[in-house]
């Protein structure tokens, strides 16, 4: 049981963020201070910092039953809106991903994330679940599928990964056995195994280990096995007969920075920034202009590039540090939460928030693909800032309640 | 007691999930050490002097050939003098080298105006991109530039692609040409990997091609020296190699299109199509007047360009599918057709009121063109000469919506679906239209008079009247004009259908159209485009127009018993189709049918083979 005498608010989750939000900005300030196209945008961010904070609290102090409650209508307008980008969205460095309001503009993929998660957690949150059972773990999936492909369609893969990425954590959190999960997920593996490596035998080997620890029932085995016996077969087939610019064309989906005019420049760029920057950076306002003139998303998608030159290891430490803070905090709270659909929301929360976070600081250390996702409180950009505030007023809803009966 | 599993459970999920999230901001740290500590000073050197540069391999753009394999457009190489911007320290080191004395030493050199060089090298400083200061540079600026480069930091020479079309004036319009990208084109198609300074399709097919013709840029990172020099490729980023653009085979004949040029030589402003009425393949394409491609190649200055886009002549544009026309006296044939197809007349019907060169209707007297009258004579002899008075009245029995029907059915007042940008689609009036335009239902029946030959509302395209006498000829199929045949490397690539359904009717309905097309050139009003030997079938018309002198319209096709092509010619406010144009399309045939150079105009098997035997004279 949680101590009685254990303060409502978390405060380390609380502080973590104001830190990183901090950091952010002011990261901010530095990157567009190089005269050009994006100076005075750190006003701005402020700005939307305030308006965040306030969203923050509102969602926090409203019983998340609410939200419970209201799942399944937010889900059906994130997944109107996300249609309605592909429609008539706007198109900003080759994907549809903004919806303009007036003046302002606004991404559904973000808000889809949210509604998701509260369709997700209010359907795990069920006395009967029973994840062994197709009829459980099936609707799930299909839950998550739709705004996948959606915001998959706009291109906006990074975005996209983190809806099945939080299913997995679901499941888990929900009980299904971790032996299980992975072999549900082997044929995802084998394909991307087959791309790395070109052979299925790497996959066999580790498929074995797997069976073994999982000992999965028959009827999974078998479904499991057909599964992979399609990709295994087929996949191979399909790519030999694609025209090699249909090929081209997925490889720039799967990896952008095989366009080496594009993004690869971008990725050259930010390992040079990040690696001079050494341990101790080069100073705040200092280093950046130099090499970071040439990298046109230096305050938004590649923001940590510039903590890193400016404020060197010590600096993307820091960040890193406020990162688990948060991360770890918000996993506890799910743990300790008053009931199933708080504990479930939360575990959702969480995983997209640390898998975004993770895909993009990969990214700028140039050990992930460029898929333009934003770094969550430091990147510039409005929608983004909100929800991500939003996520951890959810947390703080979730902390404030633990003790209620 | 919370809900769902056990304390204890959760405590184990919370490690799991923790313990991952942990080992992935591990990773990232991973990264930040590799990067930070063992690869700091190589990269501490590389942000100093920021001497990593990319470099831009550009792709050649694909040919265009006629079909027979001879070459239409290709690439050169050109020199262009750049700026190649000064990353190191950028800011203090391009200050200290953009002084005046160095700005006035470039500007010199590439003979352009001082703000402008100072504009675009400061472009370039920001952005870090290469900017051109001379594209397409002659042979002596290229000389000065190589004597003082060394005292001049950051000016380079940089080969570029330009393309080339040796034929020149040759189907300019609808080759059309390409040119550097220009800010509005880059901001549309940003996403699809365009850079400032490639090369774009502005119009005809290398704009419709330009996906195809474009190939993809390849890139490689270089080291560069302090004076912009490349020194070494970076082994972070291996290069990547730039894939070609897709030659495009086109379905035009280089040979015909040249007799059709040469025919029209005289004529200053109009238009001809030919095609093959066996499966709408063009075969030759000609607008007038026409400009020189290779100009915009060569770099465009503002002037030309307005003298080019401006003029009232309006060179640039492609006449035969970008202008619309009244079809004259050509539409006959879609009247004599409506009213076979309709069972209202035979060929052997006369009409009720004789022509003794006019028809009086509501009042008013409408003369016909021949004022000495013909007569009361039957359908055939009617379009044999053109008569205007029985027409009028065949109009007046049709009604609107028999017209309407038979000229939609043959592609009229629709776009052909050709693959060339910004086709027109004409005008073919229906019921709605005059309502819209008249009040509801109250339009005059005096519109079905003008309907009936062909004036009034009317408009068609030369290419949409070319594809009309092809179907026609082919016994009423329909068919989808195209002027590209194959593209090298996509093999997929298929011809789209037709748009309009094409136009059934019974034999002696078709019968007595061909004859009276064929009475039309042997006796009739096109006597001038005779061919010895050989029967020609067609139909003159004259287009009023209220701002000048008539169009002068001639469509037929040929040989008349098994037609190899199809063709359309229009001379703008020149007189009567069969005094201007019949006589050139006489010139034209009896080069091009009697003639040995034109195998596929005489009907000669056109498979794939024939383009292999015959690509012969590429030079």
């Amino acid at each position: 049981m949680t101590r009685l005498d254990a303060p409502l608010v978390d405060w380390p989750l609380l502080l973590a963020t104001l830190g990183l939000l901090t950091i952010g900005l002011l990261t901010v300030y530095s990157a567009t201070s190089v005269p050009g196209a994006h100076q005075g945008l750190w006003m701005k961010q402020l700005a939307w910092c305030g308006l965040a904070f306030a969203a923050a609290c509102l969602v926090a102090g409203i019983h998340y039953r609410l939200y419970d409650s209201l799942a399944w209508p937010l889900y059906g307008l994130s997944l109107l809106l996300l249609v309605a980008v592909l429609a008539v969205g706007t198109t900003k460095l080759g994907a549809r991903r903004w919806i303009a309001l007036g003046p302002l503009q606004f991404q559904p993929s973000e808000l889809a994330k949210l509604a998701t998660t509260f369709v997700l957690a209010r359907f795990f949150d069920h006395s009967r679940l029973d994840l062994r059972r197709p009829r459980w773990w099936l609707p799930p999936l299909l839950i998550v599928l739709v705004p996948f492909a959606l915001v998959a369609k706009e291109p906006d893969l990074g975005t996209a990964l983190s809806f099945p990425v939080m299913l997995l954590a679901l499941y888990f959190w929900a009980g299904m056995p971790a032996g299980q999960l992975l072999l549900g997920v082997s044929p995802i593996f084998n394909v991307a195994l087959f791309f790395v490596t070109g052979s299925i035998g790497w996959f066999i080997g580790l498929f074995a280990v797997l069976l073994a620890f999982a000992r999965p029932r028959l009827g999974l085995l078998l479904l499991v096995l057909g599964l992979n016996g399609a990709v295994t077969f087929t996949l191979p087939h399909l790519w030999n007969h694609l025209h090699d610019y249909q090929k081209r064309r997925i490889e720039t989906f799967v990896n952008p920075e095989n366009d080496p005019t594009g993004s690869g420049y971008q990725i050259i760029q930010s390992k040079i920034a990040i690696g001079s920057g050494g341990v101790l950076g080069k100073g705040y306002l200092k280093g950046s202009q130099k090499a970071l003139a040439f990298l046109p998303m230096r305050h938004t998608d590649f923001i940590y590039s510039v903590v890193g030159e400016e404020l060197g290891f010590l600096g993307a430490l820091t960040v890193v540090v406020l990162y688990v803070v948060v991360i770890v905090r918000g996993f506890r709270l799910a743990a300790v939460a008053r009931d199933g659909f708080a504990s479930l929301m939360a575990v959702g929360i969480v995983t997209a928030l640390c898998f975004t976070i993770l895909v993009n600081m990969l990214m700028t250390v140039g050990w992930a693909p460029v898929t333009g996702i934003p770094l969550p409180f430091l990147s510039y950009g409005g929608t983004a800032l909100v929800v991500n505030c939003l996520q951890i007023g959810l947390l703080q809803n979730v902390a404030l309640r633990r003790r209620e009966f | 007691m919370p809900s769902g599993p056990p304390r204890k459970v959760r405590d184990a999920r919370y490690g799991a999930l923790a313990t991952l999230a942990l080992a992935g901001f591990g990773l990232v740290l991973i990264g930040l050490l590799r990067l930070q500590v063992v690869q700091h000073d190589e990269l501490q050197r590389l942000a100093e002097q920021n001497r990593v540069r990319l470099d831009v391999l550009r792709a050649p753009r694909g040919a265009i050939r006629d079909r027979f394999g001879r070459l239409l457009a290709d690439n050169q190489p050109s020199f262009d003098v750049v700026f190649r911007p000064m990353p190191a320290e950028s800011v203090s080191r391009a200050r200290a080298i953009v002084r005046s004395a160095w700005l006035a030493t470039v500007s010199a050199l590439v003979q352009d105006d001082t703000l402008a060089v100072r504009r675009r090298v400061e472009e370039a400083n920001r952005t870090g991109q290469t900017a051109v200061l001379r594209r397409n540079a002659p042979y002596a600026v290229m000389a000065a530039v190589e004597e003082v480069r060394a005292d001049l930091p950051g000016i380079d020479v940089q080969v570029a692609p330009i393309r080339r079309y040796p034929e020149g004036m040759l189907a300019a319009q609808m080759l059309g040409y390409a040119g550097e990208i220009n800010d509005q084109e880059l901001s549309d198609r940003e996403d699809e990997g365009y850079k400032l300074g490639d090369l774009i399709g502005k119009s005809g097919i290398e704009r419709k091609y330009e996906d195809v013709l474009r190939g993809q840029n390849g890139a490689e990172f270089v080291v560069v020296n302090a004076m912009g020099k490349r020194v070494s490729t970076l082994r972070e980023g291996p290069p990547r190699l730039p894939v070609p653009g897709h030659d495009v085979t086109l379905t035009i004949d280089l040979g015909l299109q040249r007799a059709v040029e040469e025919a029209m030589a005289g004529v200053q402003r109009g238009a001809a199509v030919v095609l093959d009425p066996r499966d709408g393949s063009i075969l030759a394409m000609v607008s007038k007047p026409a400009f020189d491609p290779n100009e915009f190649s060569r770099g465009i200055s503002n002037a030309r360009w307005q003298e080019l886009s401006a003029q009232g002549d309006n060179p640039l544009l492609n006449r035969a599918v970008q202008s619309a026309y009244p079809p004259g006296s050509t539409f006959k044939i879609v009247c004599m057709l409506a009213g076979l197809r309709s069972g209202l007349v035979r060929p052997d019907s006369h009409q009720p009121v004789a022509c003794n060169g006019g028809f009086t209707f509501g009042g008013r007297r409408f003369g016909c063109w021949d004022h000495r009258g013909h007569g009361s004579i039957d359908l055939i002899t009617a379009l044999e000469f053109s008569c205007d008075v029985y027409f009028f009245q065949l109009g007046l029995e049709l009604g609107l919506d028999r017209i309407e029907q038979t000229a939609r059915a043959l592609g009229l007042g629709e776009r052909t679906g050709i693959d060339l940008p910004a086709e027109v689609r004409g005008l073919v009036p229906s019921a709605e239209y005059y309502n819209r335009h008249f009040r509801s239902g109250h339009w005059p029946r005096g519109v079905l008079l003008n309907l009936g030959i062909g004036q009034g509302e009317l408009l068609t395209s030369p290419l949409q009247l070319a594809m009309m006498t092809g179907e026609i000829a082919n016994g009423g199929h329909p068919i989808r004009p195209h002027v590209v045949r194959a593209i090298q490397g996509v093999p997929e690539f298929k011809i789209g259908k037709p748009v309009a359904p094409g136009i059934e009717a019974d034999e002696t309905a078709w019968n007595a159209v061909h004859e009276a097309m064929v009475r039309v050139v042997s006796a009739g009003t096109a006597k001038g485009a005779q061919v010895p030997g050989i029967e020609v079938a067609g139909k003159t018309g004259t287009a009023q127009n209220p701002h000048g002198r008539d169009h002068a319209l001639f469509v037929c096709y040929a040989p008349a018993d098994h037609p190899t092509l199809a063709l359309c010619m229009v001379a703008e406010n020149s007189g009567h189709g069969g005094v201007v144009c019949a006589p050139l399309v006489g010139r034209l045939l009896r080069t091009t049918l009697l003639g040995d150079s034109l195998a596929i105009a005489r009907g000669a098997r056109r498979d794939s083979t024939a383009a292999d035997t015959t690509g012969g004279d590429v030079d």
